[in-house]
């Protein structure tokens, strides 16, 4: 049984950023500018994130020749759920909502 | 700096990450890579590779150290999570630092080994850690980071060193050692780790009084790697946070540098001991990368706690400049290269000043110190000195 653990400020503001990007996909660079966090914060939270289902990642291709593809991120339901829980600067979300946060 | 080069940073960054992630992480290797590459501003981007590989490398090692684990268990279940397990090691600096401690003696005894050192050699380093870890066991149970007054430790330790400086074995001219049960010890690499880490988070002037005394004691050895380890310590814990303790702390620290530095260090290298970081690479690459990255991991707690932890960043700071002043004398000069050489003084000197680390980050380590109960403190107190005589 995983053990459960508030979302840390980081957390919270790229979940929100995530949160606004709505149905667009968002990429590293631009995710870690509007959040405000290092990218090396940023990354191991996509990652956990991605693992626990709150994110879906994909590969995109590149829109002009010669770039290299891209890694590209947005919420799943039950991401858009946390996100909403634990919105920026808001008291933590009672246990029950985020049952399965474990960032 | 021109942009070419810091394109090039940008990338050789990339791939270094790429080459310490595991497996079942490569895609995210990837997505940094060309998310790097997608940034047009150099500058930029170079700092986007560089903080993603400060994020990511800890985990990566600590990943790739977990491995042999997973395995273990067979069915793939610790990596289930991706990072989870990693982070959960992180969160946990001293059992963290376990696992670094035994990285690191496994990595030096694979270059010892390849180097053909004497099967002893290795016989004691496995033994130093085994009583290293057992002696943290110990202690761990008895004494919490929280609850442990480290005044009285830290004066007795301090003892200990002005010892060994009056008493100790001489040999050519440096008088660092004393012998155990037909094995020499040098209790400056043993204790010195421990009394940093423990006065990082108690401001008390008997425990800057046995700071001094450790000062002086390494200043008569004369030992210029554990002098210099001590000022560097108190450097770092006078940056982060200043009080009259750490300045005059620094000050002796720095006076007793200064002596070391004067008199004359005579002592030639040893094999398997001194010099390695250099010559285990011309044993073979391979050897010389085990050494490195097996010095590496003893500054990944400092590192990870650093991140993680807050509260708590003096003592991680004072653990990680106190190992990082060893290897740099390591490097600079013949003085013992830690855990990853042929000793057993430094792995035992590493797994007690694990001691000093919170169990979980996050967890107070000095705040109480000097709120905690009398009667408290002093039971603790008898337990660290107990193990330590």
């Amino acid at each position: 049984m995983s053990r459960q653990r508030a979302l840390s400020p980081h957390a919270k503001t790229v979940l929100s950023v995530l949160l606004d990007a709505a149905d667009q996909w968002s990429h590293g660079y631009e995710l870690a500018r509007l959040a405000d966090v290092k990218s090396g914060t940023l990354y191991p939270l996509l990652i956990r994130l991605e693992a626990q289902g709150y994110l879906k990642a994909e590969w995109q291709p590149p829109l002009e020749g010669g770039r290299p593809p891209r890694h590209a991120y947005r919420l799943t339901a039950s991401g858009v759920q946390l996100a909403r829980a634990n919105l920026p600067g808001q008291a933590s979300a009672p246990a029950s909502s985020r049952r399965e946060a474990t960032i | 700096m021109s942009a070419s080069l810091r394109r090039g940073l940008a990338n050789l960054a990339c791939r270094t990450l790429q080459a310490t992630l595991p497996p079942s992480l490569q895609s995210w290797g990837w997505a940094i890579h060309y998310e790097t590459a997608s940034i047009s501003d150099d500058t930029k981007a170079l700092l986007f590779a560089l903080n993603s590989l400060c994020g990511l490398l800890p985990r990566a090692v600590a990943a790739q150290l977990l491995h042999p684990f997973a395995a273990l268990f067979g069915d793939g279940a610790l990596f289930a999570d991706g990072l989870n397990v990693v982070d959960a090691a992180m969160r946990r600096p001293r059992a963290l630092g376990i696992l670094c401690a035994t990285g690191a003696v496994l990595l030096g005894l694979a270059y010892m080994a390849a180097a053909g050192a004497p099967t002893r050699y290795l016989g004691t380093n496995i033994g130093a850690l085994v009583i290293g870890l057992t002696m943290l066991a110990v202690l761990g149970r008895t004494v919490t980071a929280e609850r442990c007054s480290a005044d009285a430790p830290i004066v007795a330790m301090a003892g200990a060193l002005l010892a060994t400086a009056l008493l100790g074995a001489e040999v050519e001219g440096a008088v660092r050692w004393v012998y155990i049960g037909g094995l020499s010890v040098q209790p400056s690499l043993v204790l010195l780790p421990v009394m940093l880490a423990l006065f990082a988070r108690t401001r008390s002037t008997p425990a800057t009084v046995g700071i001094v005394s450790a000062a002086i004691a390494i200043a008569l050895q004369p030992d210029r790697a554990m002098a210099g380890m001590l000022a560097l310590c108190l450097a770092t814990l006078t940056a982060i946070r200043r009080d009259p303790h750490v300045v005059t702390a620094l000050a002796a620290t720095v006076i007793g540098f200064a002596v070391t530095l004067v008199r004359a260090d005579r002592l030639p290298a040893v094999p398997y001991v001194d010099q390695i970081l250099y010559s285990s690479f011309d044993v073979h690459a391979v050897a010389g990368l085990a050494v490195l990255s097996g010095s590496a991991l003893l500054l990944v707690p400092a590192i990870a706690g650093w991140r993680r932890d807050p509260d708590n960043r003096a003592t991680y700071s004072a653990f990680g400049a106190v190992w990082f002043a060893v290897m740099m004398a390591a490097a600079v000069g013949n003085y013992p290269t830690p855990v990853v050489g042929y000793g057993g003084s430094a792995i035992i000197g590493y797994a007690l000043s694990l001691l000093a680390l919170p169990k979980r980050a996050g967890a107070p380590a000095g705040a109480a110190a000097g709120a905690r109960d009398p009667a408290d403190g002093s039971a603790s107190d008898r337990h660290l000195l107990i193990a330590l005589a």
